[in-house]
């Protein structure tokens, strides 16, 4: 039996036989070749090149994608029409006898070495690249297309050394029990599809190729984030017993899916999901969820070395929109820290980022990428049902600049005569102190309000819940965050406005009771979380929680909250 | 033979779309074309030579092109540059 230790982006225990998918060696059987077949290995080169370059035409102009999927295709097509990747594949064939399958790996490692040794890492990302390139010409060489995934049976946990975004789908759509990477990070989209997936899924597993063989069994251990590689017979047991609980939980839940979401005391709450990515929206529809309560939109802006067009963002946003109808859709304007976006915006060192240009500031002091992003919103919002919401305001000045800009996109919009429609609900996290002080206001200036409640902790607190030596003092239940929320619902409902919550706080479960006690109206969770809380909110009766409000508000500390609840 | 040396002005740098753009108009002309780089020597008509360059703001590079459309060329080239390549 081994151990190895990863990062677990996807809780959950997967127990299986380990298929490896490599996407280069695993393939490759014939390294070397005599002489006289040499012409004909130089031959097969052309022709399969040539085939993959009018495949690629065919999806750059069928690509109802985005003008920057197009982009990469045209930039792999270029990689296979490189004057020097043909000179080093024809030398490596003919003058080392090397297979056309071995001189196209060496080709791409030695590519992927140059890259990976570069110190800037937008042009060392760029890898990937190189990496589909490599994958798409080597599985039409070998026509192992199909295969790769055809073998895999349902049994199987699948291992990489890292996924890339052409081959996600492709893995998700295959009903197997979990993934495993050498490397990769948590918030890569493949992670995220995992964890809305439920499908358990470690990254980060160092040493793991190197350790385990194809059709061994193993365990993937994503609530601790181990890897076991053959099992003993007593730690198998055990982990099958974990499994098999937690498989009845999901089928307990699953059950939900078309339950409505109301509690005991008959009152309906609104519970809608948070997606940070597109693809994310096929678990919205399955489990059922009334809407985008939180349509992140960093993807956009991140990991990438230029920025996005307003026809890429107007597209996205309308495709969600069009695939959640008659639910709608809550989209958040770019909310990060400008050290994300560096690369891409002229952003000076900043001593403190988490009080520093972010969130709504960032959009504000880079107006014509804020109104890029808006015009995309209000041309998206045709069918309707699109509402936007700003993040990191802190008092009404914000908000008054931001309505103003939206005005100005509008007319501008008029003036290009393309279709919009700017009649959409306005709203505004509250997640700063100041603007829950001030939510009386606030409220004034748009139609809803939602608290996002890691960065209301985080700020209320004053402490960074990423730092461990601190870690005890975040606290979601501490006095003050119980009654800046509170405060906040209570300055909404004056004026009949609803809040939403759609901070971590609202996906576990031992908050719910509280957050429905408090008065919030909405609940925003991510997918995979849905019909947890679903459950949750379901087994509440909010009558007899709020009787013991009182008690809960003029409570000392969280550990005297925590007992209430 | 002409020689050229440009200065990089665009905030990002080579990265993947002035590359492609540069590839793809070099390959249009005859001429052979070369970027060098401190000590380092490319084909300017390969987009794993352009991008492998690593050319970083600020940066200094020189464009070689020889044969019978090699003004034109480096004609081209330098105003893509100099534009940019279109950002901002």
């Amino acid at each position: 039996m081994k151990k190895i230790k990863g990062n677990s982006v996807s809780a959950g225990i997967a127990i299986g036989k380990a298929k490896i998918i490599d996407k280069h060696e695993l393939y490759i059987e014939r390294k070397k070749i005599l002489k006289r077949e040499i012409e004909f290995e130089l031959s097969r080169f052309k022709e399969d090149v040539e085939f993959v370059i009018n495949e690629l035409d065919k999806l750059i102009q069928d690509y109802t994608y985005s003008q920057e999927n197009r982009d990469i295709l045209e930039s792999h097509k270029m990689i296979l029409q490189d004057p020097e990747f043909n000179n080093r594949i024809s030398k490596l064939i003919s003058n080392d006898q090397n297979s056309l399958e071995q001189a196209i790996n060496t080709y791409f490692t030695e590519a992927a070495d140059i890259f990976s040794n570069m110190n800037n890492k937008y042009l060392s990302h760029r890898v990937i690249d190189f990496e589909d390139v490599a994958y798409r010409l080597l599985s039409h060489i070998m026509d192992e297309r199909k295969d790769v995934l055809e073998n895999v049976d349902e049994n199987s946990i699948l291992i990489m050394e890292n996924i890339s975004p052409s081959f996600v789908t492709k893995v998700f759509d295959k009903n197997i029990q979990g993934l495993c990477t050498e490397r990769g990070s948590s918030n890569s989209h493949s992670s995220i599809i995992a964890r809305s997936m439920n499908l358990p899924m470690l990254v980060n597993a160092l040493g793991l190729l190197g350790n385990i063989k194809d059709g061994e069994d193993m365990i993937i251990d994503g609530n601790d984030g181990y890897v076991i590689i053959s099992p003993t017979k007593k730690v198998l047991e055990k982990y099958q017993t974990i499994y098999k609980e937690e498989q009845k939980d999901r089928k307990g839940l699953l059950k939900l899916i078309d339950v409505e979401p109301i509690t005991k005391d008959g009152k309906k709450i609104k519970l809608m999901s948070n997606i940070e990515i597109p693809q994310e929206i096929d678990q919205v529809l399955k489990y059922n969820s009334a809407g985008i309560g939180l349509f992140r939109t960093e993807f956009l802006f991140i990991d990438r070395d230029d920025l996005p067009t307003e026809e890429e963002q107007y597209e996205i946003y309308k495709d969600i929109a069009e695939q959640c109808k008659p639910n709608s859709v809550i989209i958040r304007t770019i909310d990060v820290g400008g050290d994300k976006l560096s690369n891409i915006l002229n952003i000076t060192y900043e001593e403190n980022p988490n009080l520093g240009c972010r969130g709504i500031r960032i959009s504000l002091q880079n107006i014509p990428i804020f109104k890029q992003q808006i015009k995309a919103i209000l041309r998206a919002n045709v069918q309707g049902n699109i509402k936007i919401m700003f993040p990191m305001i802190s008092g009404v000045n914000e908000l008054l600049k931001v309505k103003e800009i939206i005005e100005i996109c509008s007319k501008e919009l008029i003036n290009t005569g393309i279709a919009f429609n700017a009649d959409m609900e306005l709203g505004a996290m509250i997640e700063i102190p100041s603007a829950v002080i001030t939510s009386d206001s606030i409220v004034d200036e748009c139609d809803f309000l939602s608290i996002g409640t890691n960065d209301l902790i985080q700020y209320t607190l004053a402490v960074d819940r990423d730092n461990q030596s601190i870690s005890n003092y975040y606290k979601p239940t501490h006095p003050s965050v119980i009654r800046s929320i509170k405060l906040t619902v209570d300055n909404a409902h004056k004026v009949g406005k609803k809040v939403a919550v759609c901070g971590e706080m609202a996906s576990e479960k031992e908050y719910v009771k509280l957050l429905l006690a408090l008065g919030v109206d909405e609940l925003s969770v991510s997918p995979g979380r849905l019909l947890l809380i679903k459950k949750e909110i379901i087994n509440c009766n909010i009558t007899e929680i709020k009787s013991k409000l009182d008690k809960i508000l003029s409570c000392k500390t969280s550990k005297e909250v925590m007992k209430l609840i | 033979m002409i020689r050229k040396t440009i200065k990089i002005v665009n905030k990002l740098g080579m990265h993947a779309r002035p590359a492609t753009m540069i590839v793809k108009a070099a390959t249009k002309y005859r001429s052979e074309f070369k970027i060098v780089k401190s000590d380092m020597e490319i084909n300017g008509k390969s987009i794993m030579g352009v991008m492998t360059l690593a050319a970083e703001f600020g940066s200094e590079l020189e464009l070689v092109a020889d044969g019978v459309d090699e003004e034109f060329l480096i004609k081209e080239i330098t105003e893509m540059f100099a534009n940019k390549f279109g950002e901002d």
